[in-house]
C-alpha cells in the first residue's frame, strides 16, 4: 500500500513526503491530503514528526564525520560534506561514493548524491540529477540545463524570473549583471556566482572542527574496551607529537567512536590544566568509561576511533623535576581523575565572592575550573578591616524555619526548635546585623544574627528575618536557623 | 616460585600503620598522647563518630583541629555523601579558615554513593600531596573491604584518613583509633566560648581507652584539655531550699 507522510501547513494537511509506490500513482510532495485521499482511498498515512527527523539526520551527519570533519545539516532533509583534501583517504572521490552510498543502502536509506566544486552545484546536482554524480569542474555545463530553482532562490524570485520568460539556469548565465539586479536583487546573481565558484560559500559545520585531530580506522572491527584504551593510547601519542610543535595542551579532550552500524558514540574529558602526556590522557578515560552510566555498547564493533582535541591551551615546554611544581601537577592529576568519573560539579574549590550575603559570599565551583587563592587573600583584607563576627563551620544550603521564643523582642532566642528537636539556649552572641540587598527588588530584608549555645553545648548560627520594628501585631517575625558551628 | 610468593605474603599481610609509619601526630596533650603512644598514627583510619546526628558537626570540628595539627598549612580532601551535604550543610569557607584552615587548599568532593566516596577518597590517597583525607558519611553499613583498602593507601601516602560518621556505628573496625565525639558546652563569658568536644576514645589498637573533653583554641590552633579548667558541677548561685532552712 502506498505510504506518505503528512503535515500541517497552514491549516491544511499536506503531503510531505511519498514513497516510491505513492510516487508511481501520481502523488507528489505538495499535494493536500484531502485530494490525495480523492484520487487514491487506499493509502497509508503518518503524521511527521520533524523532531525525529532531525534528530536521525543529526545521526547521519555524526557519522558522516568519518569522512570529513566539515559535516553540515542542510535544511530538513540534506547533509553537506567539504571533502576536500579527505578523499584520498579513502583513494579517490569515486571510492568515497562508492563507500557512503553502500552504507546508506545497507542503512535503508533512499538518498541522491553528487560531488562537485561548490556547494551550490553539488546541491543542483543532488537534488536533480539521479543518481550519484560527479562534477568537478564542469559546474557550468551541469548547471546550465537546470531550472532555477536549483539555484536556491526564494521561490517569489524563481516565479518573477520565470515570469519574464528565464527559466532555467542557463538562461541567465550569460545575461548582463546589472539589470538583472535592479530587477531581482542581489540574491539571484549571488547564488549563480556560488554555484558557479566565482564567489565563496562558507560551510557551518554542526560540530566546531577540532584543532588536532588523530583517527584511526580498523580493518576488523573492534569491541572490547581493553582496545578502545589501546587505541586511544596510539592516538593520543599521536597528538601529542601534533600538540608539542605548536606549544599546546589539551583541555578538553572528545573520543569519537563510530561502530559499525552507523551510531556515534561521542565521550568527552575535561583537564584542569593543559594536558599532553598521552599516558594521563588515557587514564581520564579510563575514569570516563568506567562511569559510564550506561555500558560502552559495542554492537558489532567500532571500525573506527577518533580523538579530537576540542579547546586547547598554551602550553609552555615542561620543567621536569621541580619539587613544588610537580606536586601541583599530581594534584591536577588527582582533580582530572575524580572529574572524569564522578564528574566536574562533584569535585569543588570554594571561592570568595564579593558579597556580604553569607549564603552568596562563598561559591564551591569545579576545581578542574578554579585556580590559585580562589579570592581568599581579598576576603581576610575584608574580614580584618571589619573586623568579621565568627562564621559557622557549615553552612545550610539554604537557610531553614525554626520556631524560636525570644526573651525581648529584639534579642536573642531563649529556646527554639529545629527538625523537631527543642534546644534550649543558655549563651549568645550578637546580633550582628547583615543587610539584605536593597538595592535588589528580589533582595531579601535585612538580618540580626546570633551565635547561641544550647544545653548540650551544640553552637548555631540563628536569624531573624526582618527588622522587629517592621513588625506588627500580626506578623511575628520569622526565625532561621542558616549554620552550626563546631 | 612458591618462594616468591611466600616472600612477598608478608608485606601483603602487614598491618598497616603498626610499622614503618612516618612518625606520630602530638596531640599536645599528654594524657592522651601517652596512651596513643606519642600521637595519632599518621599513615593510618581514625574513625570518629559523632554521639547523634545533630553533633555532627562538632566531630567534624574535632576532626579539621587534628587536620589543622597534622601539617601546615595542610591539603585536604573533604569527601561526603550527597546525604550528608544536605543535612548538615556544606563545609564553609570563612569557617574554616577561622578555624586555620586555608580554604584555597581544600578540594571538596561529593558522592552520591558511599561506594564512590571510598573509591575517591583511595584515589586521593594516592596522590602524595595530600595530607589529610575526610570521609563523612551518614548512618549505614561500611564496606570492610573497602575500608581495609583505604587503610592500605593511608599507610602507603602516611596521610591520616577520617571516616566521619553520623552516629557511633556497631560494626567491627579495622581503623586504628575509633572515637566517638560529642558538643561539649564551652566556658561562657558574655556568650559562647571556644568550640569544645567530649571526645571518648573507644578503640585504640595501641593502648589504653579514655575520655576527654577537649577545647579549640583558634588563636594557637591547637587543643587545650578542658576537665580541669571547668568545675565539674555549675556552682549554683540560687539555693531556694537554703534559704527556707
Amino acid at each position: 500500500m502506498p505510504l506518505v507522510i503528512t503535515g500541517k501547513h497552514g491549516n491544511a494537511e499536506v503531503l510531505t513526503a511519498v514513497d516510491d509506490a505513492a510516487e508511481k500513482i501520481g502523488l507528489s510532495p505538495g499535494l493536500a491530503l484531502a485530494q490525495a485521499r480523492a484520487m487514491h482511498p487506499n493509502i497509508d498515512t503518518v503524521t511527521e514528526d520533524t523532531e525525529a527527523d532531525a534528530a536521525l539526520l543529526e545521526s547521519i551527519a555524526d557519522w558522516c564525520l568519518r569522512y570529513t570533519p566539515l559535516v553540515a545539516c542542510d535544511a530538513s532533509d540534506g547533509l553537506l560534506l567539504d571533502i576536500s583534501g579527505c578523499a584520498h583517504l579513502y583513494g579517490g572521490e569515486q571510492e568515497l561514493v562508492a563507500d557512503l552510498s553502500g552504507w546508506l543502502e545497507r542503512a535503508g536509506f533512499s538518498y541522491s548524491l553528487a560531488i562537485a566544486g561548490t556547494i551550490g552545484a553539488a546541491w543542483a546536482a543532488a537534488h536533480y540529477y539521479k543518481p550519484a554524480c560527479y562534477a568537478c569542474g564542469e559546474e557550468r555545463a551541469l548547471l546550465e540545463p537546470l531550472s532555477l530553482c536549483a539555484l536556491r532562490l526564494p521561490s517569489a524570485t524563481a516565479a518573477g524570473l520565470a515570469r519574464v520568460g528565464l527559466k532555467r539556469i542557463g538562461d541567465i548565465i550569460d545575461l548582463p549583471r546589472a539589470p538583472l539586479t535592479a530587477r531581482f536583487g542581489p540574491e539571484v546573481l549571488r547564488q549563480l556566482d556560488r554555484a558557479l565558484g566565482h564567489e565563496h560559500e562558507p560551510l557551518t559545520p554542526r560540530i566546531p572542527v577540532a584543532p588536532y585531530v588523530a583517527e584511526q580506522r580498523f580493518a576488523e572491527s573492534i569491541a572490547r574496551e581493553e582496545d578502545v584504551l589501546a587505541i586511544i593510547g596510539r592516538l593520543a601519542r599521536q597528538l601529542q607529537f601534533a600538540l608539542e610543535r605548536r606549544g599546546d595542551g589539551a583541555r578538553r579532550i572528545e573520543l569519537a567512536l563510530f561502530r559499525t552500524d552507523g551510531v556515534v558514540r561521542r565521550i568527552a574529558a575535561g583537564t584542569s590544566r593543559p594536558l599532553r602526556d598521552p599516558g594521563e590522557i588515557r587514564a581520564l578515560f579510563v575514569e570516563r568509561l568506567t562511569a559510564l552510566t550506561d555500558v560502552l555498547d559495542p554492537g558489532f564493533g567500532f571500525d573506527m576511533a577518533r580523538l579530537s582535541v576540542i579547546i586547547t591551551e598554551p602550553c609552555p615546554p615542561e620543567q621536569i623535576g621541580i619539587g613544588s611544581q610537580e606536586n601541583e601537577a599530581e594534584l591536577c592529576r588527582l582533580v582530572d581523575r575524580l572529574s572524569a568519573r564522578l564528574g566536574p560539579h562533584r569535585v569543588r574549590r570554594l571561592t570568595a565572592q564579593d558579597s556580604h550575603i553569607p549564603e552568596v559570599a562563598e561559591t564551591a565551583l569545579p576545581a578542574q575550573a578554579v585556580d590559585g587563592n580562589a579570592g581568599w587573600p581579598a576576603f581576610r583584607r575584608y574580614r580584618n578591616e571589619i573586623e568579621l563576627s565568627p562564621r559557622p563551620l557549615r553552612l545550610l544550603a539554604r537557610p531553614e524555619p525554626i520556631e524560636a521564643v525570644a526573651e525581648v523582642p529584639d534579642g536573642p532566642p531563649l529556646r527554639f526548635r529545629w527538625r523537631r528537636a527543642l534546644h534550649e539556649v543558655i549563651a549568645a552572641e550578637g546580633p550582628e546585623r547583615i543587610e539584605g540587598v536593597w538595592w535588589s527588588e528580589h533582595g531579601g530584608p535585612a538580618r540580626d544574627y546570633f551565635r547561641v549555645e544550647d544545653k548540650s553545648g551544640l553552637r548555631f548560627w540563628l536569624f531573624r528575618a526582618g527588622l522587629y520594628r517592621d513588625f506588627t501585631q500580626e506578623t511575628a517575625p520569622t526565625w532561621f536557623l542558616h549554620g552550626t558551628f563546631a | 616460585m612458591i618462594e616468591q610468593l611466600r616472600q612477598r605474603l608478608p608485606n601483603l599481610q602487614r598491618i598497616p600503620g603498626i610499622e614503618d609509619s612516618p612518625g606520630p601526630l602530638p596531640l599536645g596533650i599528654d594524657a592522651i598522647d601517652t596512651i596513643l603512644g606519642g600521637g595519632l598514627m599518621r599513615g593510618a583510619l581514625h574513625e570518629i563518630a559523632a554521639t547523634g546526628e545533630s553533633h555532627f558537626t562538632a566531630a567534624a570540628g574535632f576532626v579539621l583541629g587534628l587536620t589543622v595539627l597534622s601539617a601546615s598549612p595542610p591539603r585536604l580532601f573533604w569527601t561526603s555523601e550527597d546525604m550528608a551535604l544536605t543535612e548538615s550543610g556544606a563545609p564553609h569557607g570563612a569557617g574554616l579558615d577561622a578555624f586555620g584552615l586555608a580554604p584555597e587548599r581544600l578540594v571538596t568532593v561529593s558522592a552520591a554513593h558511599r561506594r564512590d566516596l571510598l573509591w575517591a577518597m583511595e584515589e586521593a590517597l594516592h596522590c602524595r600531596t595530600v595530607n589529610a583525607v575526610i570521609g563523612e558519611m551518614r548512618a549505614g553499613e561500611l564496606d570492610q573491604v573497602a575500608v581495609r583498602r583505604l587503610s592500605l593507601a593511608a599507610a602507603e601516602n602516611g596521610a591520616l584518613v577520617f571516616l566521619l560518621r553520623a552516629v557511633p556505628p556497631t560494626d567491627a573496625s579495622t581503623a586504628a583509633t575509633r572515637w566517638i565525639v560529642g558538643a561539649a558546652p564551652s566556658a561562657i563569658v558574655h556568650g559562647p566560648g571556644m568550640p569544645r568536644v567530649a571526645a571518648q576514645l573507644v578503640r585504640n589498637r595501641r593502648g589504653r581507652l579514655g575520655s576527654w573533653i577537649l577545647e579549640w583554641s583558634d588563636r594557637d590552633g591547637r587543643f587545650i584539655l578542658a576537665t580541669h579548667t571547668q568545675p565539674v558541677a555549675v556552682p549554683t548561685l540560687n539555693r531556694p531550699h537554703r534559704q527556707v532552712a
